[in-house]
């Protein structure tokens, strides 16, 4: 079905693809052109900033591609009462939340600029590769990814309690990861450093795995290790709190509903 | 008490007034398979909220909803796969894809069986007059091209209930029977049971046999619609022509409206005998010609829900 969307002829193809291409630019342009001036950021060589780029904006193109049709801002869908449509599908709630934002043709915009970032300022920086590290790649990327869900549905399942004031929690949300996520944050005070690993991660989900990636500062095992204890401990979190939500919504129902946005 | 007054503001700030409202109460309800039932009401009766109930969509606090042998919430995911729902004013279609996508994910979805999903394609195609809107995108449709494709996608699975959510709302006169005879139809070939919302009474009659009606979260009546006739009223309708254009003052009788020598009374059967009325109007004037009727459910039933309204203000 999302392949249909975009093969609906030549012009729509095109519009998709440059408007995707413009907004994928626009998000990383600010920290390129910094690195670009002072040839690098703080200890950040320049290939080492532009491979944080690309792994920036790989995490937000999967995301886009997995979890589209505000599936990854869930506080649209509940704040509007359009759970009902997922509810009255014959699939279990988790699942539907999985596969209905697949959107590889009108989601996936941004995926190859990221990689093509990434493997141009691999080859720039000269790294070694071995399959042991592909692999760290893959965890990194699944980490950071669930990391930003779990935000995403932690701040969101409010919308569940204030369906009106909440509905655009997510947009918020999802524009204080991703603009900040393509800057390094090394300079900041420790305080400052924490709060972005822990509480607001912004740190986790580009910085710091692109830190154990290319071995900056903290070893990477115990690095990779908090990255994933991380993800899960968010994880965790988010289900808590949604599934709580969720029982509210089944016993009260939304009082809102809002077509808006449903499968648009 | 909300106001705009600054007071009130902290007041409710510090404590809040939440008032808790029963959608439901007491309700005692059983639909036998094969059923069609009328489920009506004023608004915020309560109507929706059961087919919420009905559809898994909300829990019970108290009390238990089974359907097919399910409990609604508990089984959702089995018993989903059983039923149809058609929620008037929301569209389960993909708004910027042809009608043939959203069904062809549902197929996806549902995991129809291909020889199912051929036949009642075929089935809902013609019955609903589908073939000249499949192609289109679901955005492009007139709202009753919408329901009718919107009933049609809730039917793919072949479900044995089907939860109709005021169906008909904004529909023209053409759209809503070709929507109400599809009901019908698969009612009566294929014993699906049906059961229905909407606030147009003559509708649900031509519909179904069994009329519930809810007031306030309860079951005010249950019955058929003759009988609701009985029980709420003898009201009748008595057109006079007369010779002269004023119309006759008729004890016991009430003048409805009146135009050019024909003029409309209501009354109720029960207490004034209709031959009465007649020789009243034949002591003052030339009676030419009468009618008379029953009045239109929907009319009676407005009278009771106006009666329920001042019952409760």
């Amino acid at each position: 079905m999302d392949v249909l969307s975009v093969t609906r002829g030549p012009q729509v193809m095109i519009a998709y693809y440059v408007s995707d291409l413009i907004t994928g630019l626009a998000a990383i342009t600010a920290t390129f052109l910094l690195a670009e001036r002072f040839d690098g950021i703080g200890p950040w060589t320049r290939s080492e900033v532009l491979f944080l780029l690309g792994y920036a904006l790989l995490v937000r193109a999967l995301i886009d591609t997995l979890f589209n049709w505000n599936l990854a801002h869930i506080s649209r869908r509940i704040g509007r009462g359009q759970l009902d449509h997922l509810l009255v599908q014959p699939q279990p709630l988790w699942m539907a939340l999985l596969t209905e934002g697949f959107a590889p043709a009108t989601g996936s915009g941004m995926l190859l600029p990221g990689l093509g970032l990434l493997i141009w300022s691999i080859h720039q920086l000269g790294l070694t590769l071995s399959a042991g590290w592909y692999a760290l790649l893959v965890i990194n990327l699944l980490a950071s990814i669930a990391t930003v869900l779990a935000f995403e549905y932690a701040w969101g399942s409010l919308a569940f309690w204030a369906p009106r004031a909440s509905e655009e929690i997510n947009s918020d949300t999802w524009r204080l990861l991703m603009q900040l996520a393509p800057f390094p944050l090394d300079g900041l005070s420790g305080l400052a450093v924490a709060t972005l690993l822990t509480a607001v991660p912004i740190g986790l989900v580009a910085w710091y795995p692109s830190r154990a990636l290319l071995g900056i500062g903290t070893a990477s095992l115990p690095a990779e290790a908090y990255l994933l204890s991380a993800a899960i401990a968010f994880a965790a979190f988010a289900m808590w709190i949604f599934t709580r939500g969720l029982r509210r919504y089944c016993r009260t129902g939304s009082s809102r509903y809002l077509d808006y946005g449903h499968r648009r | 008490m909300r106001s705009a007054r600054a007071v009130d503001l902290f007041r409710n700030l510090l404590r809040p007034r939440i008032r808790v409202v029963e959608a439901l109460r007491g309700i005692d309800l059983t639909v036998r398979r094969g059923e069609v039932v009328a489920y009506a009401g004023p608004n915020g009766a309560g109507k929706s909220t059961t087919i919420k109930l009905l559809s898994g969509l909300l829990a019970p606090d108290v009390g238990c909803v089974r359907a097919l042998g399910m409990d609604p919430v508990r089984d959702r995911v089995r018993y989903v796969g059983h039923i149809g729902v058609v929620f008037g004013q929301r569209t389960e279609l993909w708004w910027d894809h042809p009608i043939a996508a959203s069904f062809e994910w549902k197929r996806v979805v549902w995991g129809i069986p291909d020889a199912r999903y051929e036949r009642m394609l075929g089935l809902v195609r013609e019955l609903l007059g589908l073939d000249d809107i499949f192609h289109t995108l679901a955005r492009e449709l007139s709202l009753g091209q919408r329901m009718r494709a919107d009933l049609a996608l809730a039917l793919l699975h072949e479900p044995e209930i089907l939860l109709l959510d005021e169906p008909t709302l904004g529909l023209d006169v053409l759209a809503r029977r070709r929507i109400l005879t599809f009901v019908k139809e698969l009612n009566r070939e294929r014993g699906v049971s049906v059961v229905v919302t909407s606030h147009d009474m003559a509708e649900l009659e031509q519909l179904a046999g069994r009329i519930v009606l809810l007031h306030e979260g309860e079951i005010a009546f249950d019955g058929i619609f003759a009988e609701l006739r009985r029980v709420l009223t003898g009201r009748r309708v008595l057109t006079l022509e007369t010779s002269s254009g004023a119309p006759p003052v008729l004890r016991g009788a009430v003048l409805v409206r009146t135009d050019a020598g024909r003029h409309e009374y209501a009354f109720d059967a029960a207490r004034v005998k209709l031959s009465d009325l007649l020789e009243q109007a034949a002591a003052v004037t030339d009676v030419l010609d009468v009618e008379t009727h029953r009045a239109p459910i929907d009319e009676v039933v407005a009278d009771l829900y106006e009666h329920w309204l001042r019952g409760s203000s």
